[in-house]
């Protein structure tokens, strides 16, 4: 539960930048910043971790159940009161996620300083443990995709086919899901929650899968055809397949992260379809994983960061096309010391059904 | 994220309801002399734009902003591609594209000449949102924490679903492992349609938590929040079947506020209790909506 290498790291951290206290934020929609370092799955609104110079830990939650769940630190059930008692310490105070955090909370402090950034690029690169916790979540992600192409059926809802996925990682050890879907043809411009559109014969369904294991998150981007895929949609998934190979070919320590876009994007301009790699018709061409399902760097054109040696992130140059309409595919990778390892294991291929 | 059926479903929740509540804000305004009240919403605090828009953010965030003279509409983060889908689902029309949300808001009073502005609880809203509109005039509004009839229908509907789905299931976990009855119950509840779900279960050693592979015995307990249609029910059973009237003790949580779960006894709230039991810790709980003529158990 207690991220001892990460406390180590923070500790440092706080020396090197004479901070007195560093703040770990959460809340429902982002526990990733408490999590890094007291790795437990609330379940009240909010959550903070107060890490001091001498390496003491204590917590703060807004749920009694929170509060009993923590056993590593002290905990205090009392949000609130803790965040003025915080407030009331001498020092510099810093903040991981004070981005997100209510503007009253933060105002209880004087002259914060946001730690966001710094402990952002802490986490990137992931410890043994959290490696292993990643690749659960990729095995995961497999076994899920793997459902969801045996379960899907012609006539079947959007939402229906999602709530047989959900069932199915939740029996398997998902604690949460980040997925998307989308179905039909040509007209298809982006993928959504699910909808009470029924599947046809013929049609095109994208998802992105990613279920989270122990607070880690993985994911993989793949396209079913119901029925035999017409020439065009084999057409538009070769382009993928290669743009998504390129990023892979090229990604290691090292590199910049705009490269890894930029490779991709190459593939499509190289066949004529520059334009769609653009945010009229799509958003990223990967980005980081973690404790958080999008996580930065994103991989875009103009997005610099130097790629590290164990970072974790999805390549995936998922756009609309107008051969094929919207159209996913991507594996969840960690950067290794001479290239990259997919963490994904699932056929590389427009799957069909 | 949200990843159930989101829809809007007119026979559930009639355009009228819609008219009535932004009326009300509207007189709010009115009254202030604002022109036009700016109301945050994220994935997890969707209560206060899901009640004036039927807009639930899957993912990302956005500001509605209610104009005194015109219709809603909406800054959103997500792409411009999903907003067809938005309009299928909500009231609204005119949806903006806002990857800066403060910038986009300042943006708009600039081309609407408006000098001043209220927002809904501005002191709660993220602080890289609020700071950089700080130096704007902003009105700080606050509105009561109350629910119309279609809510209370729509809570007591989903209380329905939750309690009704429980009283099947329960029987069926005993010597199931916490995951296997987790798994059982996002299907079951995701097919008859909810929005999201948390799950979480104890053999009454420890309270309710997310499942950890344990295999559940005679004695387990689950406490369920579902979402139906953007309104949130909470519920604790035990295998036992040990029921308890609402006890003075309980602790309570708003459902119906702008941030579902703070601890408190909004007009709809969950309460949860435990009793002891050979040694182990029973858990249960309900929904309720809070009236003037007392409280009632949904």
């Amino acid at each position: 539960m207690l991220n001892r290498e990460r406390l180590s790291q923070f500790t440092q951290l706080m020396a090197e930048r004479h901070w007195d206290l560093l703040l770990f934020y959460g809340h429902t929609w982002r526990k990733d910043f408490f999590r890094c370092v007291l790795n437990v799955n609330f379940s009240g609104p909010y959550a903070l971790a107060a890490l001091d110079c001498s390496g003491e830990l204590r917590s703060f939650v807004s749920d009694p159940w929170d509060a009993e769940a923590i056993t590593e630190c002290a905990a205090s059930v009392d949000f609130l009161a803790g965040l003025q008692q915080l407030a009331a310490r001498r020092g510099t105070v810093a903040i991981a996620g004070m981005e997100m955090m209510e503007a009253q909370f933060v105002q209880a402090f004087s002259n914060p300083v946001s730690a966001t950034f710094d402990v952002e690029e802490i986490r990137r690169v992931k410890t043994p443990r959290e490696m292993e916790l990643m690749r659960h979540a990729a095995d995961l992600a497999d076994r899920g995709y793997q459902y969801f192409a045996g379960v899907i059926e012609v006539g079947m809802t959007e939402y229906e086919l999602v709530a047989e996925v959900e069932g199915f990682l939740k029996t398997h050890g998902a604690e949460d899901n980040f997925m998307l879907i989308a179905s039909g043809g040509t007209e298809v411009t982006g993928m959504k929650p699910p909808t009470s559109r029924r599947f046809c014969e013929g049609d095109s369904v994208t998802t992105e899968l990613t279920p989270q294991v122990n607070g880690y998150w993985a994911q993989i981007c793949r396209t079913l055809v119901l029925g035999e895929p017409n020439a065009k949609q084999r057409e538009a998934f070769s382009l993928f397949s290669e743009a998504q190979k390129a990023a892979e070919d090229f990604l290691k320590p090292g590199v910049n992260i705009a490269d890894v876009a930029r490779v991709q994007n190459d593939v499509f301009r190289k066949y004529g379809y520059g334009e769609y790699t653009g945010p009229k018709y799509t958003r990223v061409r990967g980005h980081g994983l973690g404790l958080h399902c999008d996580e930065n760097p994103y991989v875009l054109e103009d997005v610099n960061y130097t790629v590290k040696e164990r970072m974790t992130l999805i390549a995936h140059p998922n756009t609309y096309l107008p051969l094929s309409g919207y159209m996913v595919f991507g594996d969840s990778l960690v950067v290794t010391a001479g290239g990259c390892e997919r963490l994904n294991r699932t056929e590389r291929k427009l799957f069909q059904k | 994220m949200k990843r159930g059926w989101i829809t809007w479903d007119q026979s559930e929740l009639p355009r009228a309801a819609f008219e009535a509540r932004l009326k009300t804000a509207r007189q709010l305004l009115a009254e202030r002399d604002l022109p036009a009240l700016v109301v945050y919403t994220d994935v997890w605090r969707s209560n206060r734009v899901r009640h004036f828009s039927n807009f639930m953010p899957y993912w990302n965030r956005a500001l509605l902003v209610i104009a005194r003279d015109n219709p809603p509409l909406l800054l959103c983060g997500l792409s411009p591609r999903v907003y067809p889908w938005i309009r299928s689902v909500t009231i609204l029309e005119e949806i903006l594209p806002s990857p800066n949300l403060p910038q986009r808001i300042l943006q708009l009073c600039t081309e609407r000449g408006w000098t001043r502005l209220g927002a809904l609880d501005f002191d709660r809203f993220p602080y890289d949102l609020r700071t950089p509109l700080s130096s704007f005039a902003i009105e700080d509004v606050s509105l009561p924490d109350a629910v119309d009839e279609w809510e209370i229908s729509l809570h007591r509907q989903a209380a329905r679903m939750a309690r009704e789905g429980l009283a099947e299931e329960m029987t069926q976990g005993i010597g199931l492992s916490d995951h296997e009855f987790t798994g059982r119950l996002e299907r079951r509840f995701r097919l008859a349609g909810a929005e999201d779900l948390i799950i979480l279960l104890t053999n009454g050693r420890t309270p309710p938590a997310p499942a950890r592979g344990d295999k559940l015995g005679e004695f387990f307990s689950v406490a369920l929040a579902l979402e139906y249609r953007g309104h949130w029910v909470k519920m604790a059973r035990n295998a036992v079947g040990q029921v308890s009237d609402l006890p003075v003790t309980a602790y309570t949580e708003t459902l119906s506020g702008s941030y579902p779960y703070e601890s408190g006894r909004g007009p709809i709230f969950a309460a949860r209790w435990e009793t002891a039991h050979n040694g182990l810790r029973l858990f249960h709980g309900d929904t309720y909506l809070r009236a003037n003529k007392g409280t009632e158990l949904l």
